[in-house]
C-alpha cells in the first residue's frame, strides 16, 4: 500500500473519532500501525488472538472510547463467536479494519488465501455485519467517517473489506 | 469452600469497582446477590476478561475485577500472555475453578481437574501476583488486597462442585437492558458521553 493511503485510513480513523485499536499485525495494512503508534490520538493494543482482540475493544468501548479491531481476513473466521455473543447479541459498537487478502482485487493473492477470502462476504453475511469493500482511496475519509457513524447507530460491529489498491 | 460463599463475602465490599462476569452459575449467584450497576455480566464463554482489559486500559482510575470460571479461561488462554504484556494495575481476576464443565449436568472434568494450573501459566505469561486459594480464608484474605491494592492479580480460587445456582431464580433482565444500565452508570460516573444517539 502507498503510504499515502495508510496515512489517509489512519487520519480517518482518527477524524471518526476511533481512539482505540487492538490489533494481530498482518501484511497487507501494517503501514497504518507505526503511523497509529505514534498519534497520541490512538490507543494501541496487541493481541494474540482476534477472539481477544473482539472483546478487549468491547471493553474498552463499552468504557467509552470508540474502538477498532484491526486483522487479516482470517481473524473475521477466528473472532466470529466473540463477534455473535458480544458484538451483536450484547451490541457493542466497534469498526472492524479488514484486510481482504483472497479476494478478487487482492493483489497478493495465491491459493493460500483464495478460499477464505472469497467466503469472507459471505461469512460477514451470515453473522449480518455491515460491510463495505473498498478497493482504492476514492470517498476513502468518508467510507470510514460512514462505517464509524453506522456502528454507534446500531451498536454493533461494521467492517471495512481493503483489498486492490491497499493490497499492493 | 464453594462460590457462593465467596461472592456473599464480596458482594457487598463492591463500591464503585466495575465487575465483569462469565457464563453460567457465577452468572446467576453474582447476579442474586449484587444488583450493583456496576455489574457486568455478559453471559458468554471466553469473553469476560478480555472485556474487562479493555475497561481496565480506558478507566485507568477504575478498579475491574473480572470473574472467570476454569471452562471459560482455559477457551481463551491467548488472554493470559496478552494480559501480562499489559499489565493493568487495576485489574483484579478472579477464576472460580470448580474442575468441572457443570454446564454439561454430567460433571465432565475440566484440564484443571487434572495437571494443569492455571496460576502457573498466568505466572509465566508475566502476571507475577497470581496464586491458587482453597479456603475461605485465603479467598477473603486476596479479595481484600485486590480491592485495596493498585496492581494486577490473577487468584484461581478452587471451588467444590454446586448445582445451587440451579435454585436461584433468574433475572428478568434481558442482556442488552443489563448492558444499558451499565453504561449509563458509567456514564454518569465516569461523567462522559458512552451511547451516542447520533453516530
Amino acid at each position: 500500500m502507498e503510504t499515502e493511503l495508510a496515512r489517509r485510513i489512519v487520519a480517518g480513523l482518527r477524524e471518526a473519532g476511533i481512539g482505540f485499536v487492538s490489533y494481530l499485525p498482518e501484511t497487507r495494512l501494517s503501514q497504518i500501525l507505526p503511523l497509529m503508534r505514534e498519534d497520541p490520538s490512538f490507543m494501541l493494543v496487541p493481541v494474540a488472538n482476534e477472539s481477544e482482540g473482539v472483546s478487549i475493544a468491547a471493553g474498552a468501548a463499552l468504557g467509552g472510547r470508540p474502538a477498532a479491531v484491526y486483522m487479516e481476513g482470517s481473524g473475521v473466521y477466528v473472532s466470529s463467536y466473540n463477534l455473535l455473543v458480544i458484538g451483536k447479541r450484547l451490541g457493542v459498537p466497534m469498526l472492524l479494519i479488514v484486510a481482504h487478502y483472497g479476494s478478487l482485487m487482492d493483489r497478493r493473492n495465491s491459493f493460500l488465501y483464495a478460499a477464505p477470502g472469497l467466503h469472507l462476504p459471505g461469512n460477514l453475511e451470515s453473522l449480518n455485519i455491515p460491510y463495505e469493500v473498498l478497493e482504492d482511496g476514492q470517498h476513502l475519509e468518508n467510507k470510514i467517517k460512514g462505517a464509524v457513524q453506522l456502528m454507534h447507530a446500531i451498536k454493533q460491529p461494521v467492517a471495512l473489506l481493503f483489498t486492490g489498491d491497499f493490497t499492493v | 469452600m464453594n462460590r457462593y460463599e465467596c461472592f456473599e463475602f464480596l458482594a457487598p465490599l463492591i463500591k464503585d469497582e466495575l465487575i465483569v462476569g462469565s457464563l453460567s452459575g457465577q452468572r446467576v449467584e453474582w447476579g442474586h446477590l449484587s444488583q450493583h450497576e456496576g455489574n457486568l455480566l455478559v453471559a458468554c464463554m471466553g469473553g469476560a476478561l478480555g472485556i474487562g482489559i479493555g475497561l481496565a486500559l480506558v478507566l485507568p482510575n477504575r478498579k475491574v475485577l473480572v470473574f472467570e470460571s476454569d471452562g471459560s479461561m482455559l477457551l481463551s488462554l491467548y488472554n493470559l500472555p496478552t494480559l501480562g504484556s499489559l499489565q493493568p494495575s487495576n485489574l483484579a481476576v478472579f477464576v472460580f475453578d470448580n474442575e468441572i464443565y457443570s454446564g454439561t449436568r454430567i460433571s465432565e472434568p475440566t484440564a484443571t481437574a487434572g495437571k494443569t494450573d492455571l496460576a502457573a501459566v498466568a505466572r509465566d505469561c508475566g502476571i507475577a501476583q497470581s496464586t491458587t486459594v482453597r479456603d475461605l480464608n485465603s479467598f477473603q484474605r486476596e479479595a481484600k488486597a485486590a480491592l485495596e491494592q493498585n496492581s494486577l492479580r490473577f487468584v484461581v480460587c478452587k471451588v467444590d462442585q454446586t448445582t445451587g445456582h440451579r435454585q436461584i431464580r433468574r433475572s428478568n433482565e434481558d442482556l442488552s437492558e443489563h448492558k444499558y444500565r451499565f453504561v449509563r452508570y458509567l456514564e454518569r460516573t465516569e461523567s462522559k458521553e458512552i451511547f451516542r444517539g447520533r453516530g
